[in-house]
């Protein structure tokens, strides 16, 4: 391994041996504090070691590992949603008990299999990563021990984690049978297969991985597990399953299905489109008969990746590569925030019960009176999943829109419009809850320092990228491109 | 002296069938312990189609993805089975349906 190959996966390397350092200090010195620290400090250190190896993209580092633009951008919003989430668990841990530091090390072994995940560019590290990644998340949403509901959404969470797993593995080993190969990219060469029985291995292969992606995306049909673990899971932990494991998976479906081709496949994008259509209908009319504002988040971010796919799509389509990678990541940057957003506000909310997660709209009725600031906050993030212009969301929308006319993907664009009119409603149902007159509930709120600083660093950055996106866009053009 | 070969279609019927009891297993049986044995048989059967794959191209490939897949089927396990415990002390049951509470 050259000395520019260590440079390129020394995030990596960093990462790793930090998470050691805060083993150890847990070890010997337990204080929620310090992990706290360390954790932020290992999250920063991170992303600034991308710098050196900046100059270098692309580079592959032996065949499971490529650091592009691409790999750069998704890593660090990775790290920034990670940051996040570790201010709101600090808040939400901190009062509950002892023993929580163990939580802010599986945060981090999450967040380094999410690395993984979004640059590798071979099945073994596209395994290792999604493993990594899942097998901290179980660990991490049953983490509170009170009450069974945690622990029946990590064991659902585990399951079905586990069968979508073996699905893309299966997948893997049909393809591996017929190519000989493993890395993506040599995929693309056996893409026009000759004889039938490849062709079909091929296509029994793709279909079963993606399948499996599908379960993770949590994508219609495959979507019923999603309210229950979103519910299940401490507000923190459900924002890093809505933000970085799903963020982590696409990007690298995103790669796995360009580089090696098999997008341009039309049975792939029949199928698709399928999937599109029904995520996003489902999604949005399930989440009309919810009281539970985890489990419309949940739906909500159902009917978001299906929005997403519209842009997955277009990459399959003559000369929509670029604007699909373009569309999809300014689109996810928009979701990434919205969505730590509106768990920042659920996490500051929940923080008054130990019990149990505020996820009646109950909760919230009348915090417009008694904690104006946050209900503005969460007002703002409610409207930005609705997709309204000066927020964040709307641009994501208008990118989706763009990708879906250029190539004149009409069915699917109108399940977007569709899809954005019912989401409207269950989105103003919450916004009328908080501006309830009443006395009971909300007034108990305290706002805590870290969590309250992160979501309200999130709302600014919401309205400020909504009003003026020129310079995410710029980046993303400047870093993504390298993909297409 | 060449071993004896099995045909690669044969070998990936045998990991598709135990991939497909596997996945019956996990859908239809309501004891968590059982589910959590069909993973494993299912995880087990990827390994085995990939060891039918590697055998057909002559790398190691196929088997270091084997390796891989056994320590991931640990893992899981292993949280699998400490979940496992924490339930059975709180409901007393390992039953899936009577530990079902989330709906909606």
């Amino acid at each position: 391994m050259s000395e520019q190959q260590l440079v390129a996966i020394l995030p990596h390397i960093l990462l790793s041996a930090l998470i050691l350092i805060q083993m150890m200090v847990i070890a010997f010195a337990r204080n929620l504090m310090t992990t706290v620290v360390i954790s932020v400090i290992a999250l920063i250190l991170t992303g600034l070691a991308f710098m050196p190896a900046h100059s270098l993209i692309p580079i592959a580092v032996t065949p499971l590992i490529v650091l592009d633009g691409y790999a750069i951008f998704y890593s660090g919003l990775i790290l920034m949603s990670a940051t996040a989430v570790t201010l709101m668990a600090y808040d939400y841990f901190k009062d509950r008990g002892e023993r929580q530091d163990e939580f802010f090390m599986l945060l981090l072994l999450a967040t380094l299999g999410a690395l993984i995940l979004v640059c590798s560019s071979h099945f073994a590290s596209l395994i290792l990563g999604l493993e990594l990644l899942g097998v901290s998340l179980y660990t991490m949403i049953s983490y509170p021990q009170k009450g069974l509901l945690t622990l029946e959404a990590a064991l659902k969470y585990l399951i079905l984690s586990g069968v979508s797993s073996t699905f893309i593995l299966f997948g893997t080993a049909l393809i591996y049978a017929i190519s000989g190969s493993l890395g993506f990219a040599e995929l693309a060469t056996i893409g026009s297969a000759e004889n039938g029985t490849s062709e079909l291995f091929l296509a029994a292969g793709s279909a079963l991985i993606f399948g499996g992606i599908m379960f993770k995306l949590s994508l219609a049909p495959f979507h019923m597990w999603t309210p229950d673990v979103y519910e299940g899971a401490p507000a923190p932990v459900t924002a890093f399953v809505a933000t970085v494991s799903k963020g982590a998976i696409f990007a690298i479906t995103l790669r796995l299905f360009t580089s090696s081709g098999l997008i341009e496949t039309s049975s792939i994008l029949t199928g698709l489109s399928i999937v599109a259509i029904l995520s996003m209908l489902a999604g949005n009319l399930l989440a009309l008969r919810q009281d539970n504002v985890k489990r419309i988040l949940a739906y909500s971010s159902i009917a978001h990746l299906g929005y997403l796919m519209v842009a997955f799509i277009t990459a399959g389509m003559i000369g929509g590569k670029a604007l699909a990678v373009e569309s999809s990541s300014y689109f996810l940057f928009a979701y990434f925030i919205t969505t730590l957003g509106a768990f920042g506000v659920v996490t500051i909310v929940s923080l008054r019960d130990h019990e149990k997660d505020a996820g009646d709209i109950s909760y919230y009725e009348g915090l417009f009176w008694h904690r104006p600031l946050l209900a503005m906050m969460f007002t703002l993030t409610l409207l930005s999943l609705a997709g309204i212009p000066l927020t964040v969301g709307f641009i994501g929308k208008f990118y989706i829109f763009t990708a879906g006319v250029t190539t004149t993907l009409w069915l699917l664009l109108l399940a977007v419009i569709a899809g954005s009119g019912i989401g409207l409603f269950y989105y103003l149902r919450i916004i009328f809850a908080m501006t309830k007159r009443t006395d009971a509930g909300a007034s108990e709120i305290e706002i805590p320092l870290a969590g309250g600083w992160a979501v309200a660093a999130i709302s600014a950055a919401m309205l400020l990228f909504g009003i003026y996106p020129a310079p995410i866009i710029n980046l993303i053009n400047n870093l993504v491109s390298s993909i297409a | 002296m060449d071993p004896i070969a099995v045909p690669i279609e044969q070998g990936l019927a045998l990991a598709s069938i135990l991939f497909a009891i596997g996945l019956t297993g996990v859908m239809v049986r309501r004891n968590i312990i059982v589910i959590l044995m069909s993973l494993e048989v299912m995880l087990n059967a990827c390994a085995l189609a990939f060891i039918v794959a590697g055998a057909k191209w002559g790398e190691a490939d196929g088997q270091i993805m084997f390796m891989l897949i056994l320590s991931v089927a640990a893992a899981e396990v292993a949280v699998g089975l400490g979940l496992l415990l924490q339930i059975n002390r709180r409901v007393g049951s390992i039953d899936i349906d009577e530990i079902s509470r989330l709906r909606g």
